[in-house]
């Protein structure tokens, strides 16, 4: 079973996206700030990271650079409720840039491709 | 016509970011970079390896430079203060020495690319649309300008200064690159062992000098690439080979600002290169001609006395030793006290005492060498002190006893040793 870890400051978010990935089959954990995710990370191996933004104290740029230093092939995504950053060169670090939304499935998509997981498959 | 082309360059520098690379630990060149980088090698008597990389950019009109630094900078970063602090920041001017800022990683950089991927937060707070990348440890005279002229209208995303080399030379040395009828880079190869023939001369190899000039975004599409692979986070070895079936890559000749048909571009990456760039220089009508005035070199040197070359008192055997040099560089502040020296390259405030002989070597600031002394092919670091009647370079097992001798035989002598 693939391991998620979703970072986002929004505690209505993490308990949405946890339902919604868990019923995708994967295990999922969840950080409300950057700072705790990267001592999870520490502790445990994690196939993917979702990182918003915009969060208190460490914001999802830094994070971003901190998780690509401790395993520079670990898959990405940076899922924010702005597009401003699109144009911020350190967010392309990042394998996918998803404006939130309802919708998950453009998120529920790009994790997959991330991981190498055809849509398709059975 | 003029104006167009004014206001076009004026426009592309504005938009135009030069970064040096100035990072290398330089472990070929040891001893001499034993507390200092690669780049702040004194070179020539009076200059440091990194101010021909500066000269070429102030010559070039190029006046936002950063210049990455990393191991031992402390000497890199005072020579930049005391001689390259000429810029003006309140116009948007500056040579900034930048070490590692650990903020998006926490490692030292693993290779030239990743050098500029650790620094994506400074691309992204300058946003220019251009990246200049150069390496501060080449010795050579470049007007960068047409090299960017050329970026354009070639409609590049990529252009990789080039210079033909003795294939012979290049073999297992340097990158060789292979091009089209237009210049568009077909192949690289970093260090063949048999590189392939310039389509302008067939005993020569099209070499890639570590100059290029990015678009900003295909830069950073690259290096980040470049980042989640498992390689050595080269430009030559890794992101140039990648980026030639997919992007627009062109090479630009080298275009010798010393003139003359015979280009003059060094690499210091070894004692022996560094030796022989140094030596280049003492040629009556040298290729690299440190006197021209359409291109100066700027360092700091600091205040001294003029050097003098003098005749001793008569000492007990009755003789006058008369002080002096043939074929060598004196920099400012040197004695040569009724001493001998010859196809030398004499850095600043060195004392040669009475009787002693100097040849085929290049002696650093502020080494006193003492009376009777013989020195010939050693290259002496700052502050070393010779007692008199020593020997260097004349008895192999005696040198071997001291110091390190580099793959040719030149006696290499450590800054502050004293013997």
């Amino acid at each position: 079973m693939k391991r998620l870890l979703i970072v986002d400051d929004e505690n209505n978010l993490r308990l949405l996206y946890k339902t919604e990935f868990e019923a995708e089959g994967y295990h999922v954990d969840t950080a409300g700030d950057a700072k705790e995710a990267l001592s999870m990370f520490e502790r445990e191996h994690y196939d993917l990271v979702i990182l918003d933004i915009k969060m208190p104290g460490m914001d999802g740029i830094e994070a971003l650079g901190k998780f690509l230093g401790r395993d520079n092939k670990l898959p990405v995504i940076i899922n924010s409720a702005y597009d401003s950053y699109k144009d911020n060169f350190m967010s392309w670090a990042a394998d996918s840039y998803v404006i939130k939304n309802s919708d998950l499935t453009e998120l529920k998509q790009k994790v997959k491709e991330s991981l190498g997981e055809s849509m398709y498959e059975f | 016509m003029l104006m167009d082309q004014i206001r076009l360059e004026h426009n592309i520098f504005r938009n135009l970011l030069t970064v040096i690379l100035a990072g290398g630990r330089g472990e070929r060149l040891y001893p001499l970079t034993k507390s200092r980088s690669k780049p702040a090698v004194p070179f020539g008597g009076i200059y440091r390896i990194i101010d021909f990389t500066l000269s070429n950019c102030l010559n070039s009109g190029l006046r936002r430079i950063k210049v990455l630094s990393q191991y031992m900078s402390h000497s890199l970063d005072r020579h930049l203060k005391e001689g390259w602090s000429i810029f003006c920041r309140d116009l948007d001017e500056y040579i900034d020495s930048v070490p590692p800022q650990q903020q998006f990683q926490e490692t030292w950089y693993k290779g030239t690319a990743d050098a500029i991927f650790q620094n994506i937060y400074l691309l992204e707070l300058i946003h220019p649309g251009y990246v200049l990348i150069l390496s501060g440890d080449h010795i050579y005279k470049m007007n960068y300008a047409e090299m960017i002229n050329y970026h354009l209208e070639k409609n590049a995303e990529l252009t990789v200064a080039a210079v033909e080399v003795e294939s012979r030379l290049a073999a297992g040395m340097l990158g060789v690159l292979q091009v089209d009828t237009h210049g568009r880079i077909m192949d690289f190869e970093e260090k063949p062992a048999t590189p392939k023939p310039s389509p302008y001369r067939s005993k020569y190899a099209l070499v890639n000098m570590g100059i290029y000039v990015f678009n900003t975004e295909v830069l950073v599409r690259n290096v980040v690439a470049d980042a989640k692979q498992d390689t050595t986070h080269d430009f030559g070895r890794d992101v140039i080979p990648a980026m030639i079936p997919k992007n627009r890559c062109y090479a630009f000749n080298f275009v010798d600002e010393s003139g003359g048909n015979i280009l003059y571009w060094r690499d210091i990456g070894t004692i022996e290169n560094y030796y022989q760039a140094n030596m280049d220089l003492l040629k009556p009508t040298p290729r690299f001609n440190l006197y021209d005035p359409d291109w100066p070199v700027r360092t700091y040197v600091g205040q001294y006395p003029p050097a003098k070359l003098i005749r001793t008192e008569p000492s007990t055997d009755g003789r006058k030793k008369l002080g002096r040099a043939r074929n060598s560089i004196i920099s400012p502040g040197c004695i040569i006290d009724g001493a001998n020296v010859i196809n030398s390259v004499i850095s600043p405030g060195v004392y040669v005492g009475p009787d002693a002989v100097v040849e085929d070597s290049i002696i650093m600031h502020g080494t006193h060498i003492g009376a009777g002394c013989r020195v010939r092919c050693a290259v002496i670091d700052k502050n070393v002190r010779i007692s008199p009647k020593r020997t260097v370079g004349h008895n192999h097992d005696e040198d071997i006893r001291f110091f390190e001798l580099s793959e040719s035989g030149l006696v290499l002598i450590p800054k502050e040793f004293s013997f």
